[in-house]
């Protein structure tokens, strides 16, 4: 879908999490700068796109808003492919919606990896902090250690409403996006350098991301 | 509450400030940039064409009449009032011709009497049996998520921000989810719910039914729209079970007759979409799910609604012509869209705000059409 050889970059980025949590109101926020209370449910996918200046690139990030009732659906699967990364999000005041993040991201890691075989980078979100952080504190959960046992990145406490840390989340997301990118690239590299070592594995392909 | 007279006489006066706003309304989404808004207005339910025709036309007269006539005897001819809702059903018949049309009431005038005290009696004994378990631990998921998209299904219309209307979604939604395991509460369902709250409100009331407050009904008026949408929307969702059970798979069937059906009447949208790799699931889920409600006003679903009673397997089937007629209505600024971006993000928020009657119609005969051309064609999409 991108093409890392040109000044501009192309990414797809999921936004999931159960329903509620402020998925749709983050993606507002942070597209276009506002907050309302009136959003509808999301049906299926909902689409945006985000345009960032980074290092001189022009990055465009493609927002896919997915509905939270659809991890039961069977269809994220059509959905996740080819993303770079993902927010996973929460409810700070709902500890129903921080239980339902482990699996929301074991369906995205059983049904999405990146071509050199890694889990895509993805980003924790624990919205709503304008309105308490009772799971964050309550449950004696240490965020840190939370996300290093399951792989996330990172983690933020955001607010779509008061507009609190959503740039700060999007850039570590996109932070992590072209680093792994680059590792990829990496490997391309030293494929397409020796590729007699890679002969008899069968196919040299330069455009081919998979480092096998 | 007053004579008939009067009453005709407020209708027309109704009539004519919904046309004035309208136009005013028009005015606006005119003067706005190129883009719409990302979330489309469902507000404004006027029931007019948005020319801003003042009164009831000769033509609409005699059509209410026809209607009149036809529900006066004592078995009404159901075929015969078929015909004459499909293209469109006037407000004063509109409650009791969807009940008719949709077989909740039976032809016979004698027999509705009884039929709706049952029915009525029937719900709230659901109510009373089974909306106590909504917070024990098999059903509280279930709640849960009904609670959280009540006060989120149209949230800009006051009608739906009181209290008790928010309960009346509430109880309609839960106890039709227990009673159907097979697909629980889906989102989208809340929707479908709508029109039938709205219509059946309207036949208690002669105002404007936007901004109504229905602590000002009568208990038992409000105990009676609330059955009676109940069983009209379960009876709709019979049509249709296969929408919303594990995987949809009443939808994933449906998009992809809408995709081949739409590779058939337009090849170069058809091929459009394909190159800049659009997938018709990532904008016609909704269209399927939600029976275009998230893409028109409320006013045109209520229309389009009228037609798809009248329709047979209207829901179920006719739908599918109608979202085929609705895509390549777009085919000029489809074709125009040179990236994905572009094409998701018109796909995803057509400008249907200032659409009437009059737009839905056209819809709706362009779907006639295909369904005449292409039902029979060889290896073409059948049932």
């Amino acid at each position: 879908m991108q093409n890392n050889h040109h000044k501009e970059r192309l990414y797809k980025i999921l936004v999931i999490g159960d329903l509620g949590v402020g998925k749709t109101s983050i993606i507002k926020r942070y597209v276009h700068h506002n907050f309302s209370p009136n959003y509808r449910a999301t049906i299926g996918v909902d689409f945006a796109l985000k345009v960032l200046n980074w290092d001189q690139e022009t990055v465009r990030l493609q927002l896919w808003d997915i509905a939270g009732q659809e991890r039961f659906g069977n269809m994220t699967r059509v959905y996740y492919r080819e993303a770079m990364g993902a927010f996973i999000v929460f409810d700070v005041t709902r500890p129903a919606s921080f239980e339902a993040v482990t699996k929301w991201k074991e369906d995205l890691d059983s049904k999405l990896t990146l071509a050199n075989g890694k889990n895509v980078a993805t980003v924790l979100l624990a919205n709503k902090c304008d309105q308490g952080r009772d799971v964050l504190t309550n449950n004696g959960i240490k965020m840190e250690q939370f996300c290093l046992e399951n792989g996330f990145v990172g983690w933020y406490e955001t607010s779509a409403k008061e507009n609190i840390n959503i740039d700060e989340a999007a850039n570590c997301l996109v932070k992590h996006i072209i680093a792994n990118e680059n590792d990829m690239l990496q490997s391309e590299v030293l494929d397409t350098i020796s590729p007699q070592l890679e002969k008899d594995k069968g196919g040299t392909c330069s455009s081919c991301f998979r480092s096998q | 509450k007053m004579c008939s007279a009067v009453g005709a006489c407020l209708n027309h006066s109704i009539f004519r400030v919904h046309a004035a706003g309208e136009h005013a309304a028009l005015h606006r989404q005119r003067s706005l940039p190129h883009r719409p808004p990302v979330i489309p207005l469902v507000a404004r339910m006027a029931d007019q064409n948005t020319s801003g025709t003042p009164a009831m036309t000769e033509r609409e007269a005699s059509r209410l009449d026809k209607f009149k006539q036809l529900l006066a005897g004592p078995n009404t001819d159901l075929e015969e009032l078929r015909k004459l809702s499909w293209s469109g059903i006037p407000r004063q018949v509109r409650p009791i011709t969807w009940k008719l049309l949709s077989g909740y009431l039976p032809a016979n005038a004698e027999r509705r009497e009884s039929v709706l005290q049952r029915k009525r009696q029937e719900y709230f004994g659901f109510i009373q049996q089974y909306y106590d378990s909504r917070n024990d631990e098999h059903h509280q998921d279930t709640y849960r998520q009904i609670h959280i998209d009540i006060p989120r299904t149209n949230p800009l219309i006051p009608l739906f921000q009181q209290a008790s209307v928010q309960e009346i979604f509430e109880r309609i939604l839960f106890i039709w989810a227990i009673r159907h395991p097979a697909s629980g509460y889906v989102q989208g369902i809340n929707d479908l719910v709508t029109p039938f709250f709205v219509v059946y409100v309207f036949e208690y009331i002669e105002e404007e039914v936007e901004n109504f407050d229905v602590s000002s009904l009568q208990e038992e008026a409000l105990r009676n729209i609330e059955a009676d949408s109940f069983w009209c929307m379960s009876k709709l969702l019979d049509g249709i079970q296969d929408n919303y059970t594990f995987a949809q798979p009443g939808i994933q069937k449906k998009v992809k007759a809408l995709e081949e059906l739409v590779s058939r009447i337009d090849e170069s949208v058809h091929r459009h979409m394909h190159h800049y790799e659009v997938e018709y699931l990532q904008f016609a889920f909704r269209w399927m799910n939600n029976l275009l409600m998230r893409e028109l006003p409320l006013r045109c679903t209520i229309r389009l609604w009228d037609t798809y009673q009248a329709e047979p397997e209207g829901f179920s089937h006719f739908h599918l012509y109608v979202c085929a007629a609705f895509l390549v209505r777009w085919r000029k600024e489809i074709l125009e869209e040179r990236d994905f971006q572009g094409l998701m993000i018109l796909l995803q928020n057509l400008p249907t705000m200032h659409w009437g009657n009059e737009e839905v119609s056209v819809l709706l005969a362009e779907a006639y059409r295909l369904k005449f051309a292409f039902a029979d064609a060889p290896n073409h999409y059948k049932r």
